[in-house]
């Protein structure tokens, strides 16, 4: 009985072979728009997929609280004394005060990521050195000024490849010179390609804030299970300061890339408007081609399920071959093609761009979702017409 | 023929796939570092705007505060959701 039906499945996978090459044309047009709608919806899904999934494993080591002031509604520059008010807190290891921001550069259009910092106090500053291509960072002790280590970006805006001197202008328009100490492996470019770091004192100079302020302060707990605790115990001790906390810094980054922005919608819009043309145009009723050779098969001796196993498995060979011909091209066009048509927008207007280096994990639920939202809806667009039309007395098929 | 083709080519990918994830296994290790090292808490994606270029630690109000009655007009923002908290 089995062997029957095994039997009985293939010839009509065979039919709906010979079928689907009868109409080649047909069947190859509805493969590539069907591949081309998951190819969309494939390289978003892998494109976000891969960021969040590097956000998630770098992030395990970004500071374990952040400290900004807020005045008015908007951050502006902590005092330095706000660290000796934290004093009080036990749990709290150590507080680094950091001078960062954006500095424009006029001729080249480009943000460049200004980092000022004493990288001695910070958690694994003495291992940078195993980050950098070329050069060194300072040794704890080392009072040098006027150095900085920079991105492999900066590099190229400042065209620094047979020099290493530049200067930055402070706002009131006097330079300050610096001399390149070293530049981060590109490696690393998902984090530093378009950073410029040096010490906090420098950083001060450049972008003239005064002494006592810094734009924020890192804190370093003893144990990472009382985070929560000791970010509660600063929001009560400096009520006008915010805190952000490792959670949810790395909360930020699984919501940000999401099906909900703007450029996620749409992907998810064109691809439900594909399916909504492709289920019209079926539920709108069969050709009468295929009306009439429904009707034959149905005078042949076909029963209903037959003609609808023979629909259903033309859907699942077309829909099949789109899903591996679309997510193939999104896996190369994220991994071999860093994802170039996204770039203009997941990028815009940035001059400095880094090589991303993105290696999507493919899991089964990311399938499952690409399948959900393409094969299924195709799968009944197709059968229920065919359904419909079977049910029809074959006489009546072919007299209309 | 034409399946057998696209089999084969996504057996290559998968294999190259593996070798590329070895590559950043061994890669991770430098960017875990230079995370902690200069306590970095965003990725260098977009460096058009600061609210696409540090979107954990802007403010909400960033991408309005141009000028009064300003909207939110970099290309990056159309892909970057706003962070919630």
């Amino acid at each position: 009985m089995a062997r029957h039906n095994l039997e009985k499945q293939l010839n009509i996978l065979e039919y709906a072979l010979s079928s689907l090459w009868r109409h080649r044309l047909k069947s190859l047009s509805v493969l590539l728009v069907f591949g081309a709608v998951i190819f969309l919806l494939a390289s978003f899904q892998m494109v976000t997929q891969a960021l969040s999934d590097k956000a998630k494993q770098v992030l395990v080591h970004t500071p374990e609280i952040t400290l900004q002031k807020m005045s008015a509604g908007r951050q502006e520059a902590i005092p330095l004394a706000y660290g000796d008010k934290l004093a009080g807190i036990f749990g709290i290891r150590r507080v680094v005060p950091r001078i960062w921001g954006y500095y424009f550069d006029e001729v080249r259009l480009a943000n460049y990521t200004v980092m000022g910092l004493e990288v001695a106090e910070m958690p694994e500053g003495a291992r940078l050195d195993t980050t950098l291509a070329k050069g060194t960072m300072p040794r704890p002790g080392d009072d040098a000024q006027g150095w900085a280590v920079i991105g492999y970006s900066i590099t190229n805006a400042l065209d620094l490849a047979g020099r290493d001197t530049f200067s930055l202008f402070r706002p009131d328009l006097s330079l300050k010179p610096f001399v390149v100490r070293g530049e981060f492996s590109r490696d690393t470019d998902i984090l530093t390609n378009d950073l410029i770091v040096m010490n906090l004192a420098d950083a001060r100079d450049l972008f003239a804030i005064p002494a006592g302020l810094v734009t924020d302060l890192c804190v370093y707990v003893a144990n990472p299970t009382e985070i929560e605790t000791i970010a509660k115990k600063i929001s009560e001790t400096l009520p006008g300061v915010r805190v952000l906390t490792r959670p949810q810094i790395q909360k930020t980054y699984q919501v940000v890339f999401g099906w909900r922005s703007g450029f996620g919608s749409i992907c998810l819009l064109s691809a439900l408007a594909a399916f909504v043309i492709l289920a019209w145009d079926k539920a709108s009723g069969l050709s009468p081609e295929e009306r009439r050779e429904i009707a034959i098969l149905k005078i042949l001796g076909w029963e209903t399920s037959d003609i609808l196993a023979v629909r259903f498995w033309e859907s699942v060979i077309v829909s099949g071959l789109a899903c591996l011909v679309g997510m193939t091209a999104a896996y190369i066009h994220v991994v071999y093609y860093a994802a170039s048509l996204f770039r203009p927008v997941l990028m815009g207007w940035s001059v400095l761009r880094p090589n991303l280096h993105l290696l999507p994990r493919l899991a089964a639920g990311d399938i499952l979702l690409i399948l959900a939202f393409t094969v299924l809806p195709y799968l009944a667009a197709t059968v229920i017409p065919a359904w419909r039309s079977a049910t029809v007395p074959a006489d009546s098929a072919l007299g209309g | 023929m034409f399946l057998c083709l696209l089999l084969a080519l996504d057996g290559a990918l998968f294999l190259d796939g593996l070798a590329r994830r070895k590559a950043q296994d061994a890669a991770l290790a430098q960017l875990e570092v230079v995370t902690s090292g200069l306590g970095l808490t965003d990725l260098a994606v977009a460096t058009e705007a600061r609210y696409t270029r540090h979107p954990a630690v802007s403010d909400p109000v960033v991408p309005f505060m141009d000028h009064p009655g300003a909207i939110e007009h970099f290309p990056t923002g159309a892909f970057w959701l706003p962070p919630q908290r």
